[in-house]
């Protein structure tokens, strides 16, 4: 028999339980095998499939990597990570939960800032007045410069930030952001406001398929089997 | 193909000798900057475009550094901490290692490591004189390398930033034009918006504000910001104060009074960014577009000339060389006169030489004014490929 499909999911928190839920709906139990601390589990009743509970924000580079056959993820996750997602993994189905907008986000008081072209028009004067380019902190570095780019946004400095990113504008570390978000009540919470063209992307959890990974017999087998199960 | 192997280190090394031996005859010092710059200085100066390309780390005492993505930044570095304010003249040449991050799809032509040998000079008085020195020196280091084919691209920025300034339009439309040249499709809807309908922007201000505001007494306008501001209950947040704000809203407010355009001008603009044509033709070309708008250049018309009688006493093929207005070069810190030097059988995309002057570039990585510079740089790998026949 050739290698099981691995399925990569979400490890812990919400992401985890909505996953497993979702698997339920379509009588495919997850049941962790040994340890309930462990990382490695199976679906009862299905052969040649083995869960591999991971961090959400890794799921991404297993499946561009090919270590994992299948995944749940955000497809924000996937689009920042892979940057040549549509040859290395195929979006099998949006799943309804996990839901967030990526989205450029700035100062309410900027009151002459309300779309992208605006932005791009005070670069050169924000330059001259502070003697640097603008900085947008996030974490999403590659989606910012493909989403500034294709808006003709060229003038501005990207900082990291890892956490707490809707706080940098206040806190005087960065300009503006692009970030996730769901309700709005956070960036309002902090003084920000999204700009009217500046919905990045709609993501939400995505079942996914890597076609990097080595697809054998058992493996092949095992996705049509999950895939009937969740398609009937 | 950075030096992968003896015989490439080998012959690359013989190569650079033969590049900075013209450089170095010249009079051009040579220096070798620090291959890890502070990413900072580097990063301001040189915008995101680049900066994504750029192999930025943190080092672990948590400073952010970069691999050098080229050396004119890191030899304006060099200059200003040799003397302070960098206002004394001087003359740098260098062959050293850049950086730039490829996409996986890369062809040979941009590795990610590769070598530039290039020259760089500071607080030259003679503008043209200095160009004109630049561009030659690197067509004889060519030369010098073996290139005997090579086809020649020439802007001038001064020329663009002439006809604005001639032309009759508000200040800060001249400003916005200038600063949106380098993005093609931008500069035309910039320029299109403000030849029909320079309103638009103003609508987007909020009624009760734009009511508040008077471009007539700009004084007063940022306190009619604070108000509103107020009366909304919206923080002031983060560097950008109410000020500048107030002064980017009562521009729009200013947009909104001003009669659009003449077409005239917009077609004078529009007729000068499509030049396309072999230098001296080009400026007989500008010279007619400019006369039939009723417009001035002189000077600036003046410089170019002078410029190309000095690129052809110099040796410079100046008859074949191709004037591009909207050449500028992919990096937003060339202030003036650019040129690139391409090879047969490595395209457009893969220029094998290129340079230009960039007197804003010591002001932004630390000097207190800007000081007239000019530069240019060798893509060494691919001058050898040029030279040695090899496809990359």
């Amino acid at each position: 028999m050739s290698d099981p499909l691995i399925l990569a999911v979400p490890s812990k928190g919400r992401l985890m339980e909505q996953t497993a839920e979702f698997f339920a709906k379509a009588g495919l139990v997850l049941r962790k095998t040994g340890s309930e601390r462990g990382y490695r589990g199976e679906i009862a009743g299905l052969d040649n499939v083995e869960v591999a509970f991971i961090s959400s924000s890794e799921i991404a580079a297993n499946l561009k990597s090919g270590r994992a056959h299948m995944g749940i993820t955000g497809e924000d996750l996937i689009r920042e990570q892979v940057s040549d997602a549509a040859e290395r993994v195929e979006f099998l189905a949006p799943l309804g939960f996990g839901r967030a907008d990526v989205v450029v986000a700035v100062p309410r008081c900027w009151i002459d800032v309300r779309t992208m072209a605006d932005l791009d028009e005070i670069a050169v004067s924000f330059r001259r007045a502070h003697g640097r380019w603008y900085r947008v902190a996030t974490k999403y570095l590659n989606l910012t410069r493909r989403f500034f780019a294709e808006k003709g946004v060229a003038d501005y400095r990207i900082v990291e930030s890892l956490g707490a990113t809707e706080g940098t504008p206040a806190a005087g570390t960065a300009e503006l952001i692009v970030d996730i978000t769901t309700t709005g009540a956070t960036l309002a919470a902090n003084g920000l406001r999204v700009l009217d063209d500046g919905l990045i992307l709609k993501s939400e959890a995505n079942l996914i398929a890597s076609n990097a990974a080595s697809w054998g017999p058992a493996a092949e087998a095992a996705r049509r089997a999950i895939m009937a199960r969740l398609a009937p | 193909m950075a030096a992968e192997t003896a015989r490439q280190f080998e012959a690359l090394e013989a190569q650079a000798r033969k590049i900075m031996f013209v450089f170095l005859n010249a009079g051009y010092e040579a220096v070798a900057p620090a291959i890890i710059q502070p990413a900072g200085v580097f990063l301001d100066a040189i915008g995101e475009e680049l900066r994504a390309r750029t192999y930025v780390f943190t080092d672990p005492d948590g400073h952010e550094l970069c691999l050098r993505p080229d050396l004119t930044v890191p030899t304006c570095r060099l200059h200003l901490e040799r003397n302070s304010g960098g206002k004394l003249p001087a003359k740098y040449c260098y062959n050293g290692a850049a950086f730039r991050f490829q996409a996986q799809s890369a062809d040979k032509a941009h590795p990610r490591e590769f070598r530039q040998a290039g020259i760089e000079a500071f607080g030259g008085s003679d503008r043209e004189r200095a160009e004109a020195e630049t561009m030659a020196l690197v067509v004889e280091a060519l030369k010098a390398a073996g290139l005997r084919s090579m086809k020649l691209r020439l802007g001038d920025l001064g020329l663009f930033r002439a006809i604005l300034k001639a032309a009759d339009m508000p200040p800060r439309w001249r400003q916005r034009l200038a600063d949106q040249f380098w993005h093609h499709d931008e500069f035309h809807a910039e320029l299109k918006r403000l030849a029909t309908d320079p309103a638009s922007t103003s609508r987007r201000i909020p009624k009760a504000l734009a009511g508040a505001l008077d471009p007539g007494k700009p004084e007063e306008a940022e306190q009619r910001l604070a108000e509103y501001l107020e009366r909304e209950g919206i923080e002031l947040i983060g560097v950008r104060g109410a000020s500048e704000i107030a002064a980017s809203l009562l521009a729009r407010l200013a947009d909104a009074r001003s009669a659009p355009l003449a077409p005239a001008i917009v077609a004078a603009i529009e007729r000068y960014v499509a030049v396309r044509a072999p230098a001296r033709i080009a400026a007989e070309r500008v010279k007619e577009i400019v006369r039939e708008a009723g417009i001035d250049i002189g000077e600036a018309l003046a410089a170019f000339e002078r410029r190309l009688e000095l690129l052809d006493k110099a040796g410079v093929e100046v008859e074949t060389a191709e004037f591009s207005a909207e050449f500028g070069r992919a990096l937003e810190y060339y202030t003036g006169f650019v040129f690139e030097v391409v090879a047969p059988g490595l395209g457009r995309l893969s220029p094998v030489a290129g340079g230009g002057r960039y007197d804003r570039l010591m002001k932004s990585v630390g000097a207190p004014d800007d000081v007239p510079a000019v530069g240019a740089a060798i893509h060494t790998e691919r001058l050898l490929a040029a030279v040695t026949g090899e496809i990359l």
